[in-house]
């Protein structure tokens, strides 16, 4: 058997596989059910909207810190900062007052949300990536700490402590319109996310995690591509501050400075990193699971009769459940959910189904199947 | 103490932002104590060492005051006991969380300790007590007078003596502990080489027990000290939020390898923290600065010794 030929054929792209009407028939009776939950469902009354809404907020930090921790590798501890930035971007610079925004505006505030969080994540990132190794969870954990004392309780950016009104455009005054808005930008970080993922940047980036020696020895610029994703996982949480803040229809400190603050930062490193850190599927379930803890643990207590010991303790029953999900998810299943998931994304993506995942699925937690000591 | 008279006055300038500068820095030393030592034998950034001293406060708190259903104890007993169980749970996340991950990345132990500090603020919230806890002064336990002395009209409270003396204490053990006894140098060897010492007969388990246990221990002391009125209460998550960021940075500054400099890096940014917040307004142009100066100070320090000398200031190697 001739070897070469046989290597050569290694690389060769993998065939093809067409899927007939039949297949996509089935694919889209199976794709009902998940349509009916994210449109239908939050349709039933006010609250599951405004529960919804919050659910694909926090799919969108998912999906900035998939790009930063599930591509880069990097760690940040900070990522509340980010998205508060957005937010009081978004409110100060509207200032609407009482009355509707107009689309126009309001379409630039949310945009410049999202970039004066870029701007500062390539700031805060200048500095911090040259630090060596670990030691940029802490400056981040510093970094939000410092942002929440330092910027957003100061008196002229938080409308003196009232809080800075953030009114919607008449449009979308109505919830469930607003909620098929933040899907709609839910579908801009999914799609940056890709392009991340499938292009030079990406690969680029999963190189520097997996060995940053060797890719910076293949010519990967490391200090730029580490600043870039850093910058892009920036915007997307900057993005998702400015959908908050109109959700919310006001900026106020309180959501993000002190132990609420401090709280936010940990569940979206435990989301993300439940999620399966690098799969878009994974991570966006696993932050609308977490979004959406309160309302379903707060149900189950009205069922089982616990209501008054659950209004009391829910903020230490939601760490529970998050810190076992994350420990069970480092030691036993470093894919998280994504991994789960894998076989069904592949098989609506058009290909068969299969149970063996190739996705790099929790690669960024030492989990995948490659050889590494 | 807001005295507007003298904008000169050696109290407001010196003395006021000096002696809050030596007992915070001596409850960011302790910390930092902890951290550092987990650095030095296992190069991981332990998120949950503030959660360490939390839960032996509050356990001293339940057992001092006899809460829930447990039998009220003598103070001195409560501490033990509080001290104890951050020991405990300092070696069952060794046993149950760091092992199964030892061979990982080291970034995956950091989100584990992050998931074990989280895992413990959920159930310090569940234990059955106030959601404040204020452990008595050792004065006050002791039956003594609450200050031990006065300078120019700035109380001196011996709770801050005592968490002075304790820190300097355990720096100097931890020091001699790590030159001097067999363990110390085994936990040292380990870190270095974790087969080759294997090779030469160090139990790598019992060694990593050992490691975490001190921790515990370290953090747990830190805890009952910290935990005292007139500024300290403890309540799920308020060190890990309050202090644990600023323990961190000082750890940084002191050197991540070096347990004195945990002690002297400490000091040094409790003395920035308080000399940035005191009064400036004598100074032109600087009664202007906004509130949080204290916190941009020591993120300013943070970066400068990561940037110029990230061995920090008695750090061995690079």
């Amino acid at each position: 058997m001739a070897a070469g030929v046989e290597t050569s054929r290694a690389w060769a792209p993998a065939p093809r596989y067409k899927t007939g009407v039949g297949g996509v028939a089935v694919r889209a009776v199976a794709l009902l059910p998940v349509l009916f939950l994210v449109f239908w469902l939050p349709r039933f009354n006010d609250e599951w909207t405004n529960d919804a809404i919050y659910a694909a907020i926090f799919a969108m930090v998912g999906l900035s810190m998939n790009v930063l921790v599930g591509y880069t590798g990097q760690i940040s501890l900070g990522q509340q900062a980010f998205v508060g930035i957005g937010a009081v971007t978004s409110a100060n610079l509207l200032k609407t007052g009482t009355t509707a925004a107009d689309p126009l505006s309001f379409a630039a505030g949310i945009a410049a949300g999202a970039l004066v969080a870029a701007a500062v994540a390539a700031a805060l990132g200048g500095i911090a990536l040259r630090v060596r190794g670990l030691y940029l969870a802490l400056v981040t954990l510093v970094f939000g700490s410092v942002t929440a004392d330092a910027v957003f309780t100061a008196p002229s950016l938080n409308g003196q402590e009232a809080g800075v009104p953030a009114y919607r455009p008449t449009a979308l005054q109505d919830n469930y319109w607003y909620y098929i808005f933040a899907l709609a930008m839910v579908a801009v970080c999914l799609y940056v996310d890709v392009c991340v993922r499938r292009s030079k940047v990406g690969r680029g980036l999963i190189a520097l995690r997996d060995n940053e020696l060797v890719a910076s020895a293949f010519g990967v610029n490391v200090l730029g591509y580490k600043l870039l994703g850093f910058v892009i996982s920036g915007a997307l949480a900057g993005l998702a501050g400015g959908v908050y803040t109109f959700w919310s229809q006001e900026f106020s400190d309180k959501n993000f400075t002190g132990t609420a603050g401090f709280n936010l930062a940990l569940v979206f490193v435990v989301m993300a990193v439940v999620g399966g850190l690098g799969s878009r599927a994974g991570v966006v379930a696993a932050a609308a699971f977490f979004a959406l803890l309160d309302p379903l643990f707060g149900g189950l207590a009205n069922v089982t009769g616990w209501p008054d010991w659950y209004t009391g303790h829910k903020q230490y029953v939601q760490n529970l459940v998050g810190a076992v999900l994350l420990l069970q998810t480092v030691i036993f299943n470093p894919g998280g959910l994504g991994q789960v998931l894998t076989p069904f994304t592949r098989w609506f993506s058009g290909k068969p189904f299969s149970l063996h995942a190739d996705a790099d699925t929790g690669a960024a937690l030492g989990g995948s199947a490659d050889v590494r000591a | 103490m807001q005295v507007v008279a003298d904008p000169f006055s050696t109290q407001l300038n010196l003395i006021t932002p000096l002696i809050s500068g030596l007992a915070d820095g001596a409850t960011y030393g302790l910390l930092g104590l902890g951290l550092v030592l987990l650095y030095k034998s296992n190069r991981i950034f332990n998120f949950a060492q503030g959660e360490f001293a939390t839960i032996a406060a509050i356990v001293a708190f339940m057992f001092d005051t006899g809460s829930g259903w447990l039998p009220r104890t003598p103070y001195f007993v409560a501490i033990a006991v509080g001290v104890l169980a951050a020991v405990l749970v300092a070696v069952a996340t060794e046993r149950l969380v760091i092992r199964p991950l030892f061979h990982r990345p080291r970034v995956v132990l950091v989100v584990a300790t992050v998931g074990v500090a989280l895992f413990l603020i959920g159930v310090e919230g569940l234990l059955p007590y106030s959601k404040t806890a204020s452990l008595r002064t050792i004065s006050d336990a002791l039956g003594v007078r609450s200050y031990v002395t006065q300078i120019d009209k700035v109380v001196v409270l011996d709770q801050d003596v005592a968490k002075l003396i304790a820190l300097a204490a355990l720096a100097i053990l931890a020091f001699v502990f790590f030159r001097y006894t067999r363990t110390g140098t085994a936990i040292l060897a380990v870190s270095q080489d974790a087969t080759a010492a294997r090779v030469v007969g160090i139990s790598v388990e019992r060694i990593s027990m050992a490691t975490w246990a001190i921790a515990g221990f370290l953090g747990g002391v830190a805890g009952v000290l910290l935990a005292v009125p007139p500024f300290g209460s403890v309540s799920p998550g308020s060190i890990t939020g309050l202090s644990l960021t600023v323990a961190f940075s000082a750890a940084v500054l002191g050197g991540m390898t070096s347990l004195p400099g945990a002690f002297l890096g400490g000091i040094l940014i409790g003395l920035i923290q308080q000399f940035a917040n005191a009064d400036h307004s004598f100074v032109p142009g600087l009664n202007s600065l906004p509130s949080a100066q204290s916190e941009v100070a020591v993120v300013v320090v943070l970066l400068a010794v990561l940037l110029i000398r990230p061995r920090g200031l008695l750090g061995r190697e690079t």
